[in-house]
């Protein structure tokens, strides 16, 4: 939802929940911190200005501090100016990354990180290990960049069979690297060889 | 889609609380230019008489399907709106509410334009996502008309007598051999001095002997599932399990008196706490002749921040049977701050200061200190220490959680506050009801309460647990989670794992495993539906695809 605004033009989305123990919904909130924090790193994974997304809390009766948190967002965001200034990529490359955020927010294996996120840092994981905040975050990090990577590397599959440098040369990324996500992909059967190209063989979107 | 949408708004003045602000007849005029709507109406109080009436005149006269109101906070005036929506025969669920005032008007009184600008903006959403509303009808399930109270104390026991005097069938659960909980250790009662054993023996008589009260002491809870109306209780009383179905549960599981080890040298014998004391009033082993109580003795510091609220009155009450009993002895209290609030207890504290019992203030910092027979002070009005006689220290000691409060806590899916006692839905609104629904809370499980106190919020538990009792059926609004595509639901069961309210859960179908929504159960929070990456679950009346759309709507007049 939040990428959902970015892609249609929103130039900064702040969520204010309620305090931690105050939430309606019991512990909404923790969630609500989480998903926003998850959905900060991958549009600033794809190019987007960090200072863009915020989250932060607030309680009904609280409406000096409700006007000062979104007053000093606004005029933080003012300042970077409409997308694309301030940003890591300008437009139109970053309205071009947005929807790959976007997909890649949906999609199961962020969710089910950013869902177990809470148990992994409270309880722990089946092996009893039990992660700090900082641990999660620095795990989520490297999903991140599998996961934009991989929904990168379907969409420009899909419009035209590629080789693995000219796919790494449109990411912006290392050739091996690619060629392991491509490889990867292609075991989970999402992408099949489509032929030989000189020396180097296509791949394409099943 | 086929249906042709013909969306109706009605923008309100409420009085000058919004005309007076803002151009309510520009923002009427602006809703007109909004596509599918088809009919816009300003009104001086849209709920008002005359205001439902244009909404229902307009239903039927213009065809509407979709209604917007444009006026104040859908916390006090949706179900109205709704219900004249309903009364007009379209389905109540097409009508979305628009908060032009609370959080237009109120807050932008100085900025005519700019709130122009909000109202419009908030209208386009509300229109953008009327549109797309889908009719809902409210949920029925049945009841099954039993109570579980956990706990045996004078709260569970109070409240477990008033369900069965309705006529509700009760289990209450104990995990001691005997009814009373910290009632069976107190002597006498404040602020009317009622015999706890006596007040005891009465109630736990009527319990006995209630027919629709099936008593279970000696009993643990070991499981609990379902949901308001449906609770499967499985519970093992000295080994044995049992299991019963009901529809509402009360937690009364009381709390623990802290024992002060190793603090102002307690010993049980010449240092004692205030419930040691009530023990030798009870056995009328009482004779000392100089005592000193120390308040909050492990209370209001580092470790337990909170105020035990009831020792104060504790020590005023104990500090006066004192001092009836024999006039000559010296009684004085060493606090940090009195509680003693109501006029009762303010005559009590009065009336103790009378009879002679002396109050010193200490500071936290400067603690007394107990030495073997004195108790040193620092005193703030001398500026000097003093050396009180004494031949009986006793501790006033706040009431601490129980340990059972966590497990239980998890099996019922309620919270706890910070101290690990159980927290209300709210403080105000709800203060004797979980945010789950069908359990009720009271007594000492919620925080240190005095007898009365304890009475009153079981009386009010028990009726608050009577609403959905009596009612037998249950209706719940529709705005739920549904599995709005069951073909993609790959019953990986990560929502069941957040739902907060336990109310999704696996099943198996012809097609396989797939999640299922308990509708009563659910609170429409919308965590499994942000949670689910095939995008299976959604939210009745917030779908991904309406939300969308409001912001979509917002952008676009940027």
């Amino acid at each position: 939802m939040i990428a959902e605004a970015f892609v249609n033009g929103a130039d900064g989305v702040m969520v204010i929940g309620c305090h931690f123990g105050d939430c309606h919904y019991i512990t909404g909130n923790f969630q609500g911190k989480i998903k926003v924090g998850l959905a900060e790193r991958v549009l600033t994974y794809v190019g987007l200005n960090p200072k863009r997304v915020a989250f932060d809390q607030c309680s009904s009766a609280e409406g000096e501090r409700f006007v000062k948190l979104v007053t000093n967002f606004n005029q933080g965001v003012r300042e970077l100016g409409p997308l694309g200034n301030g940003d890591r990529l300008q437009l139109p490359e970053l309205k071009e990354k947005l929807p790959i955020a976007k997909t890649a927010l949906a999609k199961e294996k962020l969710r089910w990180v950013v869902g177990k996120f809470t148990v992994f840092a409270s309880e722990g994981n089946k092996y009893g290990e039990v992660f700090t905040e900082h641990e999660m975050w620095r795990t989520l990090d490297t999903i991140v960049m599998d996961e934009v990577a991989t929904h990168e590397i379907l969409r420009e599959l899909r419009q035209e069979p590629l080789a693995v440098t000219e796919l790494a040369k449109r990411l912006k990324l290392p050739p091996p690297q690619v060629l392991r996500y491509v490889l990867a992909l292609q075991r989970r059967e999402l992408v099949d060889l489509d032929g030989v190209k000189g020396t180097s063989p296509l791949y394409k979107a099943a | 889609m086929a249906e042709d949408i013909r969306i109706g708004v009605f923008v309100c003045d409420c009085g000058s609380n919004i005309a007076g602000y803002l151009d309510c007849p520009d923002i009427a005029e602006y809703a007109k230019t909004l596509s599918n709507v088809v009919f816009v109406k300003e009104n001086l109080y849209t709920c008002s008489e005359a205001g439902i009436n244009e909404i229902k005149d307009a239903i039927k006269e213009e065809k509407l399907n979709r209604v917007v109101v444009a006026s104040c906070s859908p916390r006090t005036h949706e179900p109205l709106f709704r219900e004249s929506c309903a009364e007009a025969g379209l389905n109540p669920y097409l009508f979305e509410m628009v908060n032009i005032r609370d959080q237009c008007s109120w807050v932008h009184m100085q900025e005519r334009q700019d709130g122009n600008q909000k109202a419009m903006d908030l209208i386009r959403m509300g229109v953008a996502k009327a549109a797309l509303l889908q009719p809902q009808e409210p949920i029925q399930s049945e009841m099954d008309p039993k109570a579980l109270v956990i706990g045996g104390g004078i709260s569970g026991m109070t409240s477990a007598l008033v369900l069965a005097n309705r006529g509700y069938q009760v289990f209450l659960v104990e995990k001691s051999k005997e009814l009373g909980g910290l009632l069976r250790n107190l002597h006498k009662l404040a602020p009317a001095n009622v015999d706890a054993q006596e007040l005891l023996a009465k109630q736990a008589e009527a319990v006995k002997n209630h027919e629709n009260i099936s008593l279970l002491t000696s009993t643990t809870i070991k499981e609990i599932q379902g949901y308001i109306g449906h609770y499967n209780v499985t519970v093992s009383t000295n080994g044995t399990e049992d299991n019963f179905g009901v529809g509402v549960i009360i937690i009364a599981t009381g709390a623990k008196v802290f024992r002060p080890e190793g603090l102002y040298n307690y010993d049980g014998k010449g240092v004692i706490t205030q419930f040691e004391l009530e023990g030798l009033f009870r056995a009328n082993k009482f004779k000392a002749k100089n005592v000193v109580m120390i308040q909050c003795v492990g209370a209001r510091d580092e470790e337990r921040k909170y105020c035990s609220r009831i020792c104060c009155m504790t020590a005023i009450k104990n500090a006066i049977a004192i001092k009836e009993k024999d006039p000559k002895a010296n009684v004085h209290i060493l606090y940090r701050d009195i509680q003693a609030y109501g006029t009762e207890n303010e005559a009590l504290f009065q009336r103790s200061k009378q009879l002679g019992v002396r109050y010193i203030k200490y500071d936290q910092e400067k603690p007394p200190e107990v030495r073997k027979d004195g108790v040193k002070v620092y005193h703030h009005l001398l500026g000097r220490e003093l050396e009180l006689p004494q031949d009986l220290v006793v501790l006033s000691t706040p009431l601490i959680a129980g340990e059972d409060n966590e497990e239980l806590s998890k099996l019922l899916r309620v919270t706890l506050d910070e101290n690990k006692f159980f927290l209300e839905a709210h403080v105000k609104l709800k203060p004797l009801d979980f945010a789950t629904d069908g359990v009720y809370l009271c007594g000492n499980a919620h925080y240190p309460a005095t007898i009365r106190e304890a009475v009153s919020q079981a009386l009010g538990a028990a009726s608050r647990a009577s609403i959905p009792l009596a009612k037998g059926m249950m209706t719940v609004e529709p705005i739920v989670s549904i599995l709005a595509d069951e073909d993609a639901c790959r019953g990986c069961g990560l929502c069941v794992a957040l739902c907060p309210y336990g109310a999704l859960e696996i099943v198996k179908t012809e097609k396989g495993r797939k999640v299922s929504v308990i509708p009563v159960a659910c609170k429409g929070c919308g965590v499994c539906a942000a949670t689910c990456y095939q995008h299976a679950l959604s939210i009745n009346s917030y779908t991904d695809q309406q939300v969308e759309e409001q912001i979509r709507a917002f952008l676009s007049g940027s």
